[in-house]
């Protein structure tokens, strides 16, 4: 084949859309989808761009980075920070996010207990002592659920246009299937996990052994771990900085539950008081060449509530009334709606929550809303 | 209407997604940021902005995105073209107060320079990611405190030569030679220098964990809610350091960010339920248009410039790449978000500022994934609600102090910042400024007569003048009132008070015709076709709610087909029998200015002096229309003027309608005094942030050609100068060791005043609660050969003569006037009223 002919072909080849470093995280992303782990971490976080991708998905709860270089983490970390919609809604779940300064060869009790770690493209950047100390870290120590580390397959080297050695100077070692391949059964055998091969970036049709562009493990713990006391003997001492640290809101706490139970009910409230004025407002219109009917209208809702008969008419029905400046509207119809209901769950903590926050009627059975306006 | 194919949604091309190398599609942008520990040694600090702006100069002023647009109006120097000011500007009436503001001095170390520098790259390299990390490979001959937006270096220290090469490496293995040349050694005061705090400064702000949301930076962490309004407010500041009269300051005041905590698509709903179906898409549109929404996903805020009724969340359109995706199957797969309601109408928010050389298209977005942000008109409007809101946001002059204070502490208390800081060199001082102001005297109030002293702590002479006769009462003899059965006993009873209040004034008075009236527009309107003649005086109409489209049609009525004065009541503020004395007191007052009535009137010294009025109304509605109102006064004692709006239509220059109006009222002056002005003063409101330039190189020579083209050898003497209510800047007063409101009459030319303008502030109005706000006068123009004083007193002066108030106002009375009329013309009028009004104040 003519070598211009050849290079065409590999430079069509060679061009991944999406590109490469996207396919990789959408890996995760795909896999974390399926598996719904609630404690992700990504070691070797570099600017967080997986982890930002990553606090999206709504079945994480724990997310957190590590990272050899705090500067390139600081650089966007800002990404993961709440955004004002979330404090505006807060989410169902609960979401904290830590970024953590430190080396993958020492350990840190802040990483147990994970359902998945991921390693993008991070073991080649290690040098050796690093290296022989991973295994023993990550599936020894950190022992999660799940583990992801992907790596460049030199195999494909050739077929990368400009790339004569390694495919970035601080890479240490980029290796070929074999080679990948075995250093991870070893582990998976040494640390009792399963290990398959997978990868992105896919070969040219006809060089299918060349393999992936970037080959992956994916490594799953073969036993179940138990609690706390798998960690029992593990050193406590922390050998990680902080240095971020962003604790979404929630509605698992019971500050921002009680917050969005208020304004939901508080506003429910105002849109039937609302309704209501208006729907006495225009009986007054409809009825401008009768004042006596007027009258007996309000007569009406008078009579409904006044003192002795105010229970009996919240008990009978579910119904608001008015008396006066002043509406009433049974608790049970505002549990009734279903944004109230489905925050509550429970009628009594439903009770509980709004209690004190929301005017009551004297027996406790409606709230009360004021319909003086001012005149200004 | 907008197709399904939309270009990109600008979420699109925004930071918040991972950047593609350019020049190395391979290799990501993953790797070239680096994972593991690739990068030099550690401790280095990364510029944080830099990266995702295209340089400098666009990001120096604005924000994120990098406006070009310059708020402060920098580089406008019309102080040196006032002749009499040069030497100094400064006023001198009044005694002395201490005063303390809510500026704080950025001090540099002694002998500070910016040294900046220019990068070249042989060969050269586009991406600036890519250009970044080539230079940063030689921190240890750069440093670790750097600004580098790509082509300009920012260093605190000068490097060993003028010129410097390097040599980096790309990951490729090619060698690129880098030559780092000074091009400039700046001084603190430079306007390079001053963009550039403005930069560091938002980066300390960043590290504080602020959440940007537009110009300024909030707290989200302790939100006030306020539920029975779904709204949230955040507190937060505003910030900009300038160079001010001696020194560089910041000066930073509280903000409260308005979100509300419901989307788009609830407010929808909300609204559906509200209103007749045929009538919702109009009714929606005119409220959601022009609001700024916030959208669920990343941390950005558009503008609605248009809803796309035809469009919903299954249209596709094409992405970056070419391919075609869904709006559904987009923000699924981006940001994870479900979009549940598939028949909504999509949200389109043209682009505000152009992205390098490219316009992007709108964006569209989805009601369900944008929440409100900020108060609509009608909100605005709901006096309950604004009752609600002021209960958090208005913070009295302690308060404020402290949540000022709160901003200082955070920076000298952070330690990341103070490094920051420390490393260019820069600090901040610890306490307010403080500074001599000076307090003029009160003015006496002139009315038929008798002259009245008020309380100068309250500026208010209501109750001195009540009862007290009129310059000038025009009768009631053949008057309307009009209103429906249910009103019946709130006309008589408000007819009795008229009786009782009107005498004193020296108002004679007929009894009036009533006219019962069915409570619909219609019936409003027929009911004056019939009765208006050309012999009523005024029409007094009861209204029965504060509906607006009633209010609309009548007051367009008698403005422009029928022009006859008229006065809406809305029934229920008369509802209070112990207080309906009073506004029948204050209803005939402004009946009388309707009619050309004149009510009390302040000592003006200056001999045939004319002043003028402008402010501007935006209709964001219908067709983004502006309205500019103009009043000028018509005797020396400024009881009488005239006024005139301008309709402005888009592409359309304001100021060739300015033009007209200033003819007129010349020759209206004329009229009445029988010579024409010696002087013309120009008290221009609605000037927004950055349009200085335009004003003073556009609109005041036109006024200048305006004033000779009325005769050849009339050559008034012109003063111009622009009045700015929306200033962050706040006085405190200490008597009493207590922070608390400077009196009202308080002036301040020195300090926080701009070396570059003849400008002051005054503090003309008292407020009940909360901190007075002092307004801002720019004197752009001035031929008077006044001396700034006699500008200042004469200023202060203007803002007694407001006739809807008994008070001192905000703002000189041209100004609240040409409000008033231009807010009357664009809310419910959109024409322009019958020139036969123009000599009364029929808008009040």
């Amino acid at each position: 084949m003519d070598k211009n002919v050849q290079e065409e072909r590999f430079m069509e080849v060679v061009k991944f859309t999406p590109p490469l470093y996207k396919q990789r995280y959408q890996f995760i992303k795909d896999l974390v989808g399926k598996y719904k782990p609630k404690k992700v971490a990504d070691l070797g976080c570099a600017d967080c761009t997986l982890l930002w991708m990553l606090k999206f998905c709504s079945c994480i709860e724990v997310l957190a980075g590590l990272d050899i270089c705090e500067n390139v983490m600081k650089e966007k970390m800002h990404r993961l920070y709440p955004l004002p919609g979330d404090y505006l809604q807060p989410a169902e779940r609960s979401l904290t996010v830590t970024l953590h300064h430190g080396s993958v060869a020492h350990k840190d009790p802040c990483m147990l207990g994970f359902d998945l770690i991921t390693c993008i493209e991070l073991i080649e950047h290690l040098e050796e002592s690093e290296l022989e100390k991973f295994p023993e870290v990550v599936f020894g120590f950190m022992a999660p659920a799940m583990v992801v580390i992907s790596t460049p397959n030199s195999e494909f080297n050739p077929l990368l246009p400009g790339v004569t050695s390694f495919r970035h100077p601080d890479h240490k070692f980029e290796w070929n299937q074999a080679e990948f391949q075995s250093w991870a059964l070893n582990i998976a055998r040494c640390y009792n996990y399963s290990v398959e091969f997978t990868g992105v970036g896919p070969p040219p049709t006809g060089m299918e052994d060349v393999g992936f562009c970037t080959q992956i493990g994916v490594f799953v713990r073969k036993y179940s771990q138990t609690s706390e006391t798998a960690h029992f003997e593990k050193p406590t001492k922390a050998a990680y900085k902080t240095v971020f640290k962003a604790v979404y809101p929630s509605l698992k706490d019971e500050k921002y539950l009680q917050i969005a139970v208020v304004s939901e009910v508080v506003f429910t409230a105002e849109v039937i008081k609302r309704s209501l004025m208006d729907h006495l407002n225009s009986k007054h219109e409809e009825y401008t060449d009768g004042p006596v009917e007027i009258k007996s209208e309000f007569q009406h809702s008078k009579n409904c509530v006044s003192e002795d008969l105010e229970k009996l008419a919240v008990e009978k029905c579910m119904e608001p009334s008015v008396s006066g400046n002043v509406v009433y509207i049974p608790l049970t119809k505002i549990f009734s709606f279903p944004k109230v209901n489905q925050l509550c769950g429970t009628f009594e903590k439903f009770c509980k929550l709004i209690a004190g926050k929301v005017t009551l009627s004297s027996d406790g059975s409606a709230m009360v809303v004021n319909t003086e306006e001012e005149n200004e | 209407a907008l197709q399904g194919q939309q270009p990109l949604p600008s979420q699109q091309s925004g930071h918040a997604q991972p950047q593609q190398p350019c020049l190395l599609p391979l290799l990501s942008a993953g790797e070239l940021a680096g994972r593991g520990r690739q990068r030099g040694p550690p401790g280095a600090a990364k510029p944080e902005e830099f990266q995702i702006s295209a340089g400098f100069q666009e990001m120096s002023l604005g924000d994120r995105g990098g406006r070009r647009r310059d708020f402060h109006d920098l580089g406008v120097n019309t102080r040196q073209a006032i002749e009499h000011v040069r030497e100094s500007k400064t006023g001198s009436s009044g005694i002395m107060i201490r005063l303390s503001t809510n500026y704080f001095r950025l001090t540099s170390r002694p002998q500070w320079a910016l040294y900046q520098y220019h990068i070249d790259y042989n060969p050269q390299m586009e991406a600036r990611r890519l250009r970044s990390a080539l230079l940063f490979q030689h921190e240890e001959l750069i440093g670790r405190t750097h600004a580098f937006d790509g082509t300009i270096l920012f260093l605190p220290k000068k490097l060993g030569n003028k010129v410097t090469e390097v040599f980096s490496r790309t990951r490729n293995g090619e060698n690129v030679k880098i030559t780092i040349t000074l091009t400039n050694e700046l001084p603190p005061t430079s306007p390079t220098c001053l963009q550039f705090y403005n930069i560091i400064f938002r980066r300390l702000l960043k590290i504080m964990n602020l959440q940007q949301i537009g110009r300024n930076y909030y707290n989200p962490s302790d939100p006030i809610n306020i539920p029975n309004h779904r709204l949230m407010v955040w507190p937060g500041f505003t910030t900009s350091i300038l160079q001010y009269e001696k020194s560089i300051m910041l000066c930073t005041d509280v903000s409260h960010k308005v979100l509300r905590s419901e989307t788009v698509l609830d407010f929808m709903y909300n609204l559906y339920n509200q209103v007749e179906e045929q009538r919702f898409r109009d009714i929606c549109t005119k409220e959601l248009i022009g609001l700024i929404v916030l959208t669920k996903y990343n941390n950005k805020t558009y503008r609605v410039d248009d809803i796309d009724w035809d469009g919903n969340p299954k249209c596709t359109f094409k992405k970056a790449d070419g391919s075609e995706i869904s709006y559904i199957d987009y923000y699924k797969m981006q940001y994870n978000q479900d979009i549940t309601d598939l028949n909504q109408p999509v949200l389109v928010s043209q682009p505000r500022r152009k992205r390098g050389s490219l316009m992007p298209g709108p964006a569209v977005l989805i009601p369900e994934l944008c929440y409100l942000t900020g108060l609509t008109e009608k909100m605005r409007n709901d006096f309950n609600m604004m009752k609600d809101l002021s209960v958090h946001t208005r913070l009295t002059p302690e308060q404020r102090q402290r949540e000022v204070g709160k901003l200082i502490d955070y920076i000298q208390k952070d330690d990341s910042v103070q490094r920051e800081l420390r490393d260019w060199g820069l600090s901040f001082d610890s306490n307010l400024l403080s500074f001599t102001g000076r307090v003029v005297q009160a003015e006496k109030i002139h009315q038929a007569g008798r002259v009245f002293d008020y309380n100068p702590h309250f500026a208010d002479w209501s109750k001195e003048t009540r009862g007290a006769p009129l310059i000038n009462a025009k009768p009631l003899d053949n008057w309307l009132l009009i209103y429906t059965r249910r009103n019946y006993d709130v006309a008589n009873a408000l007819l009795q008070n008229l009786f009782k209040v009107t005498p004193s004034m020296g108002i004679r008075m007929n009894k009036a015709i009533m006219i019962e009236v069915d409570d619909r527009t219609e019936a409003y309107l027929r009911v004056l076709q019939q009765n208006v003649t050309s012999d009523t005086n005024i029409v007094v109409c009861l209204l029965s709610s504060s509906r607006k489209d009633k209010y609309d049609a009548i007051k367009k009525y008698l403005c422009t087909d029928c022009p006859i004065p008229s006065q809406c009541v809305i029934a229920r503020t008369l509802s209070k029998p112990q207080s309906i004395m009073a506004i029948a007191t204050k209803i005939a007052l402004q009946m009388n200015c309707k009619m050309g009535g004149e009510l009390w009137s302040v000592e003006i010294p200056l001999k045939q002096l004319m002043v003028v009025g402008i402010d501007c109304y935006h209709d964001t509605v219908s067709g983004k229309r502006s309205i500019a109102g103009f009043v000028a006064s018509l005797n020396q004692g400024m009881t009488r003027w005239f006024s005139r709006c301008v309709l402005q239509d888009r592409g359309q220059e304001l100021v060739d309608g300015l033009k007209a109006c200033l003819q007129t009222a010349l020759r209206d002056w004329f009229k009445w005094n029988k010579y024409l002005p010696s002087r013309v003063m120009v008290y221009r409101d609605g000037v927004g942030d950055g349009q200085l330039k335009t004003l003073v190189n556009y609109e005041v020579p036109q006024l200048l050609d305006c004033l000779k083209s009325v005769g050849k050898d009339y050559n008034p003497r012109l003063s111009v100068i622009v009045v700015k209510k929306r200033v962050s800047t706040r006085f405190f007063a200490h008597s009493g060791g207590r922070p608390q409101n400077p009196p009202p009459g308080t002036v301040v030319d020195v300090e926080v005043t701009r070396p570059e303008w003849y400008d002051f502030f005054i503090v003309s109005q008292a407020v009940k609660s909360g901190s007075v706000a002092p307004t801002h006068y720019n004197v752009i123009y001035d031929s008077s050969g006044l001396k700034p004083d006699h500008v200042q007193r004469l200023t202060y002066k203007l803002c007694h003569m407001y006739y809807n108030w008994s008070g001192v106002i905000r703002v000189p009375a041209p100004c609240q006037y040409a409000h008033k009329l231009a807010f009357l013309v664009g809310q419910s009028i959109h024409r322009e009223p019958n020139l036969s009004l123009s000599d009364r104040l029929y808008y009040l």
